[in-house]
């Protein structure tokens, strides 16, 4: 038994969930979806243990390269999923969000990512890592759900448009309401892990609370659009399909920040 | 100046700054920045002209990208107070008169009679809502009890605390640019430096670099000491992430290097006819030192860490790590050089030696030193404190706005003909669904109550 071992369970796991999920998704089986979110929450635990196992062994916080940072992002979607879907219960959007969870870990397992733990440079060397990394991340999951849920809206909403029946309670008005929730957790959490935390770490190691660094700009970025979302939801009473598509620009920009800024942009972040 | 201030307190305005600022900084990711006039003209040919004109080079410090978030403040600000003041009037100077059919218009509201009398009805409304934690102003007038049940009332200012934690960020990034400054030095063991508009000197007592196993760089320390008046104040050992502070000045561990313009290099002679000769010299850059063989004197002219002929066939260093050390020699005999040339450490064979009279003294670069520096960069920032400060409003803002929900409940009591009518409605800025529970739960529970 090892890290990887773990790993690869809580893939099956995950996939296994995905798997449940689908049949209740088309063949209407609610049973298939409740054991489809157990088993994404024996995903979780292992997917936990998997974590706790690789920072002891690397005596590090677990996302310092691609590979464990990838592995990180799926945990903290999960998390984020399964506190959500207890709280408002959005079982429909299941599915969708074991696709994007399972795309993250396979991205993780791809042999493009090196896996093996590298003793930290200098700079990482700090407990800001934990803080900065993790709540920045979990801030990300949350945007992710609201993510689905508002891709979700709009084709809930075209659908009761063109009169078709609405499905089993997730109504395109609820949807719309849950993606705000997602926002109103993670927008916080973001705003602290990444900006707050952000700062504060580059002061103490860099000697500047701001340097314009691309990862830097394009967080600064995402939570422009974020707060394009909330202005514009709150002050302007948009909702709806506009508010959707703001929050779907506004994932994409964190998913740009947390990817794309590492392979296209050089810069200060290019530890992982 | 009014027009100038409703046009500042406008939204509209807020959202188009938003989306102006985020486009321009996502240019400035993609074009890079603070570089060379040559690397743009290199890159953008005929368009680089116009790009350093136009500041897109430096956008992020040029004068409209500045008068954007100029204008972003002014209206974050104007927007705020402009909001403030009914805001402000309505939490704390709130109406205590209330008309029944506003209440009854109201999306969350109710009405109630109990066989109770007016003031035993109020009295039960009051320790209904006391028990779920809302605070309560009564007002009496012409026989009508105007209840005012608020909670969680500073959840309203959410959105004013964040944008003053944007402001003090704001202003603290004005005095950290005008302010502020950052240099770097290097420094060698046991050198002082005097720091730049301060009235102390920096001395580097040890300067070392930790590995990891696997060889690659665990940490770099420098253990600085902070001398006044030529008095030792205090000392401590700055790492990456672990910087010195005194007096508004930052102390940082950047870089490190060696001093490879002042090496000191072991040489080893040796004869290819007389195997048991060998003569080591130590001498320094520009020194001749002579030989016991021969009356020859040698000097050391250059040196460099990692020897390359560049593009135009000249001896240059591709980096300051000593990855092919490399050193050029004369030798002189009686006022004659008989011979000059280059060795290397790494491949003591392919020393080139142009020699001017028959020799067969053969020379290798055996050793070589330099003095290690620690590379320390100096920063001052007057505006860090402001930024803290503005971070920590911000975030209590935000959990104010998201976590910390306003909730309002109006009540009119009124005597109908004995009895004690109570007509209640309801207001929640925010979760909405969680407060109509809980005002449903309060009037199940006052109908149930005797």
């Amino acid at each position: 038994m090892n890290e990887s071992t773990l790993f690869l369970i809580t893939f099956i796991l995950y996939i296994l969930a995905a798997f449940f999920y689908f049949i209740f998704l088309f063949a209407k089986r609610e049973k298939s979806a409740n054991t489809g979110f157990r088993i994404a929450c024996l995903g979780l635990l292992v997917h936990t243990l998997a974590l706790i196992w690789r920072t002891i062994e690397s005596g590090h916080a677990p996302f310092t390269n691609m590979y464990e940072s990838l592995s990180f992002l799926a945990w903290a979607s999960i998390l984020a999923y399964v506190i959500i879907e207890g709280k408002y219960k959005i079982r429909k959007a299941g599915p969708y969000f074991m696709l994007i969870v399972i795309g993250i870990m396979a991205l993780a397992s791809s042999p493009l990512m090196p896996k093996e733990a590298t003793p930290l440079v200098p700079a990482l060397q700090s407990y800001w890592l934990w803080l900065h990394v993790s709540v920045t991340l979990l801030g990300e999951a949350f945007f992710a759900v609201a993510f689905i849920t508002s891709i979700m809206y709009i084709i809930a909403d075209s659908r009761e448009k063109k009169g078709i029946a609405k499905g089993s309670g997730l109504t395109s008005e609820k949807l719309d309401s849950i993606s705000y929730r997602c926002v109103a957790v993670g927008f916080p959490l973001f705003t602290l892990g990444g900006l707050v935390f952000g700062m504060v770490w580059a002061y103490k190691a860099w000697g500047t609370y701001w340097s314009w660094d691309p990862k830097e700009t394009w967080s600064l970025i995402t939570w422009f659009v974020f707060a394009l979302y909330l202005h514009t939801r709150i002050v302007m009473g948009w909702k709806g399909g506009r508010s959707a598509f703001i929050n779907i620009l506004g994932f994409l920009a964190a998913l740009f920040t947390y990817f794309g800024v590492n392979y296209l942009l050089a810069g200060l972040h290019t530890y992982a | 100046m009014k027009s100038i201030i409703r046009f500042f307190s406008s939204v509209k305005l807020a959202i188009f700054l938003i989306i102006i600022i985020t486009l321009t900084s996502i240019l400035g990711t993609f074009i890079p920045q603070q570089r060379s006039v040559a690397e743009y003209a290199a890159r953008y040919d005929q368009y680089s002209n116009l790009l350093i004109r136009l500041e897109v080079t430096d956008l992020y410090h040029s004068w409209w990208y500045i008068s954007l978030l100029f204008l972003f403040s002014l209206n974050i600000l104007i927007c705020t107070l402009s909001r403030f003041t009914p805001k402000f009037r309505r939490a704390f100077r709130p109406k205590l008169e209330f008309e029944k059919k506003n209440l009854l218009s109201a999306k969350i509201n109710d009405r109630i009679k109990k066989s109770w009398s007016i003031d035993s009805s109020e009295e039960g409304v009051k320790k209904e809502l006391s028990s779920r934690h809302y605070r309560i102003k009564v007002n009496k007038k012409d026989g009508r009890t105007h209840l005012l049940a608020r909670k969680k009332i500073l959840g309203l200012f959410g959105s004013d605390i964040v944008h003053l934690g944007l402001l003090v960020i704001l202003l603290g990034a004005i005095f950290s640019g005008m302010g502020g400054f950052r240099t770097s030095i290097n420094i060698s063991e046991g050198q002082i430096v005097p720091v730049l508009n301060a009235d102390f000197k920096l001395q580097l007592d040890k300067f070392e670099t930790e590995y990891w196993p696997n060889g690659s760089v665990k940490d770099w320390k420098s253990t600085l000491t902070v001398l006044e008046n030529d008095n030792p104040i205090l000392t401590k050992t700055v790492e990456v992430n672990h910087p010195l502070s005194y007096k508004g000045f930052v102390f940082y561990q950047s870089s490190y290097g060696w001093d490879w313009e002042n090496p000191t290099l072991e040489i080893r002679a040796t004869k290819n006819t007389d195997p048991s000769f060998t003569e080591i010299m130590r001498l320094k850059l520009g020194e001749k030192v002579k030989m016991n063989e021969g009356n020859i004197e040698i000097s050391l002219l250059h040196f460099v860490p990692d020897f390359i002929l560049n593009e135009r066939n000249e001896v240059a260093t591709r980096s300051l790590e000593p990855n092919n050390p490399a050193a050029f020699l004369e030798g002189w005999q009686d006022g004659e050089k008989i011979f000059s040339g280059w060795i290397f450490a790494k491949y003591p064979d392919f020393a080139r030696m142009h020699s001017n009279v028959e020799t067969d003294l053969k020379f290798e670069l055996k050793g070589y030193e330099a003095a290690q520096y620690s590379g320390i960069q100096m920063s001052k920032d007057p505006g860090v404190n402001y930024i803290w400060a503005g971070c920590v409003i911000l975030m209590l803002g935000l959990c104010l706005a998201f976590f910390w929900f306003s909730r309002e409940i109006k009540i009119i009591l009124e005597d109908d003909q004995g009895k004690a009518e109570i007509i209640a409605s309801g207001l929640a800025a925010k979760s909405k669904e969680a407060f109509t529970f809980e005002f449903e739960n309060i009037f199940t529970s006052l109908r149930r109550s005797k």
